[in-house]
């Protein structure tokens, strides 16, 4: 396929060579022609002078060289409109080239001054090119700036399996500000949040691995099972007691899932899992005191 | 007999006058006809001349922009620093 597609281009262009070949030997024929038409047309004066003179038919000659004249006179024109035809043609083919030319060379300079520009700007302002990036992401303000700044360096510095901290506030404020989306009302919900929160389950969030779930539907998914099973526990009261999820049950029940913390996302299975340990041993203990008091009457 | 020789002569001469003046013209055409010859090689000429500058200058233009261009690339080919990003 691919030589048969480039068959046709050869063809053409040796047709076209062959053409242009063509042509430019009959331009330096037409040219040839034009210098030996001089010299002819001297000599065909000089011999009908000389037949004028020494010719006894005179009105014969001046016939003939009237005809030879027009003759003359009519391939001169022929030739010299063949030749200005050409060169005009040749003259206006050369300033097409030259003009698609510039524009090549235009395009070339486009290309390489955007190429230049490019780089060459990135390298002088790449920093504030890449604030701007950010700007995009409601980081308009300078505050906000530093402050996504400052959280991606705390999200450098900690890692997932960090220590426990010792003041839950700060502590969870750091953890808190690397936050994917940092926007003040995520924040201002959060601090509300975790101002509510007992520093016992605090000290718990942290120890948590997983600091930023991706599925969040877990978040509503998972209150669910313990206020279900807390009907049925006799003693739901001392297990709210020993497990406040009153205060989770409020996070986790707003509406606005978004503002809810990656770790109260994460803290609920850990959480039910112990409740439902709780409750049990609750209950076992409770059935087994139940068991106890009914033997000792009977 | 005289008489008839001299009208004989003047026809003749007249009959040169009028060949004379056919020739004159057909000449005045000749040379009329060469000189518009003339004056179309000299207006071609003229357009060949200006064309030529034109192109001439456009050449030079290119020369001179094609000759920046690579003073750029060879710059910017010497100090490839500035186009790692």
């Amino acid at each position: 396929m691919a030589t048969a597609a480039a068959m046709p281009m050869s063809r053409e262009a040796s047709n076209y060579d062959e053409i242009s070949m063509q042509q430019s030997l009959m331009f330096s024929d037409s040219l040839k022609d034009l210098k030996n038409l001089r010299t002819q047309l001297y000599s065909a004066a000089e011999y009908f002078e000389l037949s004028y003179t020494n010719d006894d038919q005179k009105q014969m000659v001046v016939e003939t060289l009237k005809d030879y004249a027009i003759k003359a006179l009519v391939n001169t024109v022929d030739h010299l409109g063949s030749v200005t035809y050409k060169v005009n043609d040749l003259l206006d083919e050369k300033v097409d080239e030259v003009s698609g030319t510039e524009l090549r060379v235009s395009c070339i300079e486009q290309v390489w001054s955007d190429y230049f520009n490019y780089f060459v700007g990135e390298t002088m302002h790449g920093a504030n090119r890449t604030k701007s990036k950010y700007i995009g992401c409601s980081l308009d303000d300078e505050d906000d700036w530093h402050q996504f700044r400052n959280a991606v360096r705390a999200t450098i510095r900690e890692t997932p399996t960090s220590s426990v901290r010792e003041t839950p506030t700060p502590s969870v404020r750091r953890g808190r500000s690397p936050s994917p989306s940092p926007r003040p009302p995520q924040r201002s919900a959060t601090f509300s949040f975790t101002s509510t929160m007992p520093k016992k389950e605090l000290e718990k969030r942290t120890v948590s691995p997983h600091r930023f779930p991706l599925l969040r539907s877990g978040s509503v998914s998972r209150p669910t099972t313990p206020n279900k099973s807390r009907p049925t526990t006799p003693t739901s009261a001392g297990a709210r007691r020993r497990y406040p999820s009153e205060p989770r049950k409020s996070a986790s029940m707003r509406i606005q899932p978004e503002k809810e913390s990656p770790k109260d996302i994460e803290q609920f299975p850990s959480k039910s899992k112990r409740l439902l340990k709780a409750l049990l041993s609750r209950r076992k203990s409770k059935k087994d005191e139940m068991l106890y008091t009914y033997l000792d009457e009977y | 007999m005289a008489r008839a020789g001299g009208i004989t002569n003047a026809v003749n001469v007249g009959i040169a006058v009028q060949a004379d003046w056919e020739n004159r013209e057909f000449i005045s055409h000749i040379s009329l006809n060469v000189r518009r010859l003339f004056e179309f090689l000299v207006q071609f000429e003229a357009t060949t001349k200006s064309k030529l500058a034109s192109l001439n200058e456009k050449l030079d233009t290119l020369e001179r922009r094609l000759e920046l261009l690579e003073v750029q690339v060879g710059t910017a080919s010497a100090n490839p620093s500035l186009f790692s990003t």
